[in-house]
């Protein structure tokens, strides 16, 4: 009893439509329950992950992990906000984890510690939906594509939902993805701008503003005079270092405006980070990963731009697949083939295949070229393969990536052998 | 979706059971498809060669060049290229593993090439990284130097200049610095 | 200058370091104004009925965490209910052992643990108890927060509390997938800092140089005879006004103004490139190329900085005159004199020597530092003809010259109410036409604060909640009275749009949705921030968010 008054308010959502939900939906307790059996990931639980946790907690999810391989900073307190002076150093997912955990009673997450790599297509099988609040990506494309690969066609509960968040400042996004159906992360590279560079040259000979004083200090001057210590941006003593370069770098060409929080920013890439705008992008993220749980309402498609200096703007649209996205344009086929072949008979073979007649494929596993058509010596490097059996090669099951110089988009096949 | 799952779900759960004993398999990533199509459309030349020192990585090598004309002519250059995870987003990183005598190559083997970083895009390829890298040695260009005196010696006296090269290129001293003997 | 050049390495504090991601947007003097401020929060008004306890105040509670993290001096909270079991579903600042305690009382205690250098107190009564007893009570805080939906009278006198003294309020409402809030400022309420886009602010005045950069530009005559080096090395801003000076020459001493003009002015500039180089062309050339359209405009001023100039404010100061009026009617003043306003002195990065690069900079910016002057001897002078005492410090001058050029004034408008002014109910009725329009939400909002105040005055039983007749009802009344006034009527379409909104809300009986309400809070924080700061530009003055469809839209009611 106690347990359903607890949650009146989320379970009226749940148990009544509305004028929005699917007509087809039955709401009721075989949603709640669906809900609760959700097993759901939340990849960082920094700035982001820290909101997604508890918004997660309050919507009925019972079974949460977390991922992040961060420790935490200072400089994450003034958002961060299951984190206190005293956690200082201790690792991210487990401090967050344990907090909201003990916080909300009923909920139970399961911190990693570590790098969203070290984990296998097994591990993410697991979930139904995955919740990224990351700030890297590279780490973005990396889950996408993992996502993505993992889709089978036979089985439709292999395709997971991912939800992703990012912020700048005032400014952020929350976009949906369904793998292999939707726009895919990579389908959206081009909407995150490239980080502004400055020509070396200028760096090196002709700087004009205190931030390529900097970037001399931390690319050239470190070099040239303390190579043999990794730079840290961590190490306030590095930075400290490259700071008074920096700054006597501005004196000797008469450019004002150095600052240590400037040195700080450049060297660290700093992107300036407040709790509102990381609240509101969590909330976008968590909202549609209640809907998508529970059919409740309709889902976004599939992004939301988010801009909060001049009032409040959203813009919501639909970002389209690109048909030649090296990720989800072509997904892996299943292919049956005697392991016995040579490569060079697998090659043949892929020529004769009448959905793409690749004649002059190069072709590798993850961690093999397997055959690599130019340049010359890397052609000699790999020739030999051509004669041994594809057992020799790999593994039953392992997936091959082809490129064919006829064609934009290249092929992956998951070779199994009969 | 919720439909589809709860049919779904006994099914999966044997099969997730299954597929957790299974051996970890991973897929090739974006920047290593994206580096088996670059490479295939490569054009060389025949003062270009590569290198792998492991075949199976695909995404650090070595570049040769070698000109056949202009004042770098006999020499061999020798460059390593680190490709990371996040390519195309990110450019290549190119160094020099020599130290040279070049305005747009500094003692450390930085090089200053426009394409490798303020002007990246991913549209970009390898081979017009490769094809910028080429230009550098048949026109060294003075106006933006990473090594100002070199740049300072072409600008002020080409004949210098041009001895220069020569001289750092069989291994000797320039205004004092000692660079690596190149030539071929 | 001495001061550009910091002699010794100073790291930053332990409080830089903790509010470092948000200096970067604010600084220190935003960071100021914060750490001054008291914020007030009134997150509920009594029981709705026996078994609801009212308003469970989660977007109240949310926007204050997000204030308490960023480093708000303190904060208030007004809240006479008593922790329920379905409170603990909704609200992350409360706990099981908070079952049955003041609600005011446990939300204060776990939002301080955020912060140590926050203080926080608070009231378990009515915000009505405490006005009885101590009627300025709002006028010691900065903002005030309102949980709705709120009986009517209470947001009245709430409401009128907070305007005689000038405090402005946020009216939040967040139902089930939906949420809404006003924001109620001051009669007039000016910004300077608003942190437009920095290319929008870039003012070069190529088109009429000041002496001392006509001179500049004077330099380079000898420009053709330039070496290679140096020649691919001229800035960018000096080129253009090279080659305006070349153009008049055959022009009739006339500048390129209109577009073909200008495209023909820069064909000019980019065939005088020297091309006979290896990279075939020179950057500071297609610097200057790129710049033509852009920065060859003649100076005009902003439409919204000459009705500042013209207001009432602007135009009759007096002794008590804000500070920020008293500088607006000298910048305007300055404006009359020039035709332009005081050079914000920034230049862009551009291709150039170091040297050239730093000496062009210093003729902006001893420029700028002149016209700050020039601003600074009118202050003056009126300050003295109207005998303020106390000089305006110059750093607050210095900053509005800088930023003039979009300065905002916001004029106030009270919490609007579908009954309230005729304004108000002519844009909701334009609204009303556009079926892509949020406003059903609103007024499907302002149905269930009638609800609510019928329930609280005792006029309807608790279950009207989710009463299809009285919302149907009382949603009529509403139409009528926006109908009335010689407009046409609300069309069918428009209705049945408000009924679904109401019954999105009907379907929670009232009942937050914690991801809407966090976001919410997220919203209204941010422009709690905006408000205290007086940094950036707050909403003016109603944001609707639809949690169904992830939009929101803004409107001016």
């Amino acid at each position: 009893m106690a347990t359903a008054d607890r949650w009146t308010h989320l379970y009226k959502v749940l148990s009544k439509s509305g004028p929005f939900s699917d007509p087809d939906w039955v709401p009721g307790d075989e949603t709640i329950k669906s809900l609760e059996e959700s097993k759901i990931l939340v990849i960082g639980a920094g700035g982001l992950g820290c909101e997604i946790l508890k918004n997660l907690a309050l919507s009925g999810f019972k079974d949460i992990h977390v991922i992040d391989m961060d420790t935490i900073d200072i400089s994450n307190l003034n958002r961060q906000f299951l984190f206190r002076q005293s956690d200082i150093g201790k690792p991210k997912a487990e401090v967050a984890a344990a907090f909201v955990e003990k916080r909300v009673k009923g909920v139970k997450i399961t911190p990693y510690v570590g790098k969203i790599q070290d984990k296998d297509e097994g591990y993410y099988m697991q979930f139904k939906i995955v919740v990224c609040g990351l700030d890297s990506i590279e780490a973005r494309r990396w889950i996408n594509s993992t996502l993505v690969g993992m889709v089978d066609m036979d089985n439709p509960e292999s395709l997971k939902p991912l939800i992703d968040g990012g912020t700048e400042g005032f400014k952020g996004q929350a976009r949906v993805i369904l793998p292999s159906l939707t726009s895919c992360i990579e389908c959206q590279l081009d909407m995150h701008a490239p980080r502004p560079a400055v020509p070396l040259c200028t760096i090196a000979t002709i700087p004009r503003q205190p931030q390529h004083c900097i970037e001399w200090a931390h690319q050239i001057a470190w070099q040239d005079k303390r190579k043999d210590d990794a730079f840290d941006s961590d190490d306030m003593e590095h930075i400290g270092w490259v700071y008074n370069a920096a700054l006597e770098r501005s004196k000797e060409f008469n450019i004002p405006g150095v600052t240590f929080q400037m040195a700080q920013g450049v060297v660290k890439n700093i992107i300036p980070a407040i709790a509102s705008t990381n609240a509101v992008i969590a909330a976008a993220t968590t909202s549609e990963a209640l809907k998508i749980a529970t059919s409740c309402n309709p889902f976004l498609e599939n992004y939301m731009m988010y801009a909060g200096e001049e009032g409040v703007y959203t813009y919501t649209f639909e970002a389209e697949k690109k048909s030649d996205c090296p990720v989800c344009g072509n997904l892996a086929r299943k292919l049956t083939v005697n392991g016995d072949f040579t490569l060079e008979e697998f090659i043949e073979m892929l020529g004769e295949r009448p959905e793409a007649q690749l004649k002059k494929p190069s072709l590798r596993t993850e961690e093999k070229t397997l055959y690599q058509r130019f340049p010359p010596q890397l052609e000699e490097q790999t020739r030999a393969n051509l004669k041994l059996k594809l057992r020799d090669l790999l593994t039953s099951g392992q997936e091959v990536a082809v490129s064919d110089p006829a064609y934009t988009i290249d092929f992956r096949f998951q070779l199994v052998f009969a | 979706m919720l439909k589809i799952w709860s049919m779904k779900q006994q099914q999966q759960q044997a099969e997730n059971a299954e597929g957790a004993a299974g051996k970890k398999k991973k897929k090739v990533t974006a920047a290593q498809l994206r580096v088996q199509r670059d490479l295939q459309e490569l054009t060389l030349g025949n003062t270009m060669k590569m290198a792998f020192p492991d075949k199976d990585d695909i995404l650090n090598f070595t570049l040769t060049i070698e000109p056949d004309e202009g004042m770098y002519k006999g020499g061999s250059f020798v460059f390593t290229f680190a490709v990371n995870q996040n390519f195309p987003h990110d450019p290549p990183k190119v160094k020099c593993t020599q130290k040279i005598y070049h305005p747009n190559i500094d003692l450390e083997g930085n090089v200053c090439l426009n394409i490798l970083r303020e002007d990246w895009k991913p549209v970009l390829n390898l081979n017009a990284v490769i094809v910028g890298m080429q230009f550098l040695f048949l026109e060294p260009n003075a106006s933006d130097p990473l090594n100002k005196e070199a740049a300072e010696d072409l600008r002020q006296n080409r004949d210098m200049f041009k001895r220069n090269i020569r001289a750092s290129m069989g291994g000797g001293s320039v205004r004092g610095v000692q660079f690596d003997k190149v030539l071929r | 200058m001495a001061s550009d050049f910091p002699q010794t390495q100073v790291g930053p504090s332990s409080k830089e370091r903790k509010y470092d991601r948000q200096l970067r947007l604010w600084a220190a003097s935003g960071q100021q104004a914060l750490e001054e401020s008291r914020v007030l929060l009134v997150n509920s008004d009594g029981p709705w009925g026996d078994k609801s306890t009212g308003v469970s105040g989660v977007v109240g509670v949310e926007t204050l965490k997000n204030l308490v993290l960023p480093g708000i001096g303190g904060f208030t909270i007004v809240d006479p209910a008593v922790v329920t079991e379905p409170d603990l579903g909704v609200n992350f600042f409360l706990e099981d052992e908070s079952l049955g305690k003041s609600r005011a009382e446990e939300t204060c205690r776990l939002l301080k643990e955020l912060n140590p250098d926050v203080e926080g107190s608070f009231y378990s009564k009515t915000i009505a108890e405490i006005l009885k007893e101590e009627p300025d009570f709002v006028s010691q805080y900065r903002l005030v927060l309102l949980s709705g939906p709120i009986k009517h009278s209470s947001l009245q006198s709430l409401c009128s509390a907070a305007k005689t003294p000038g405090v402005p309020v946020l009216y939040t409402r967040s139902v089930g997938f939906y949420s809404a809030f006003s924001l109620q400022l001051p009669a007039v309420f000016p910004i300077v800092e608003t942190h437009p886009d920095p290319e929008s602010t870039q003012d070069l005045r190529l088109l009429n140089p000041w002496p001392e950069l006509a001179e500049a530009e004077a330099s380079i005559s000898n420009l053709d005879s330039l070496d290679d080096h140096h020649h691919g090395h001229v800035p960018y801003v000096l080129l253009l006004l090279h080659y305006l000076e070349t153009w008049k020459k055959t022009h009739n001493g006339n500048l390129p103004l209109n577009y073909k003009e200008k495209t023909e002015f820069r064909d000019l500039v980019r065939s005088s490139a020297r091309t006979n180089n290896p990279q075939g062309g020179e950057e500071n050339y297609d610097e200057a190329v790129a710049a033509v359209l852009k920065s060859l405009n003649p100076f005009s001023l902003r439409s919204s900085t000459r009705e500042i100039f013209e207001l009432d404010e602007c135009k009759n100061l007096t002794a008590s005159s804000p500070e920020f009026w008293v500088i607006a009617s000298a910048v305007s003043e300055f404006y009359e004199q020039h035709k332009v306003l005081p050079l914000p002195g920034s230049l862009p990065d551009m291709k150039a020597q170091s040297a050239d690069y730093v000496s062009l900079q210093n003729i902006y910016k001893t420029k700028a530092r002149k016209d700050i002057a020039d601003v600074t001897k009118i202050i003056r002078r009126t300050e003295s003809q109207l005998g303020r005492s106390v000089e305006i410090p110059e750093k607050d001058i210095e900053v509005f010259c800088k930023n003039a050029s979009h300065i905002q004034v916001i004029r106030g408008r009270d919490i609007p109410q579908v009954d309230g002014d005729a304004q108000t109910q002519k844009r909701i009725r334009t609204e009303l036409n556009n079926d892509e329009s949020l406003i059903p939400i609103f007024i499907a909002f302002q149905v269930l604060d009638i609800v609510v105040t019928g329930i609280q005055e005792g006029k309807y039983p608790e279950g009207s909640l989710d009463d299809e007749a009285v919302w149907s009802s009382e949603l009529d009344r509403i139409l009528g009275a926006l109908a009335s006034d010689n407009s046409p009527p609300i069309d069918d379409d428009a209705r049945d749009r408000i009924l679904e909104a109401a019954r999105e809300l009907r379907r929670t009986e009232g009942g937050e949705i914690h991801n809407i309400s966090s976001l919410t809070g997220g919203l209204v924080a941010q422009e709690s921030l905006k408000v205290i700061t007086r940094q950036y530009v707050p909403l003016d003055n109603t944001c609707i968010f639809n949690g169904i469809r992830s939009s929101s839209a803004m409107y001016n009611l």
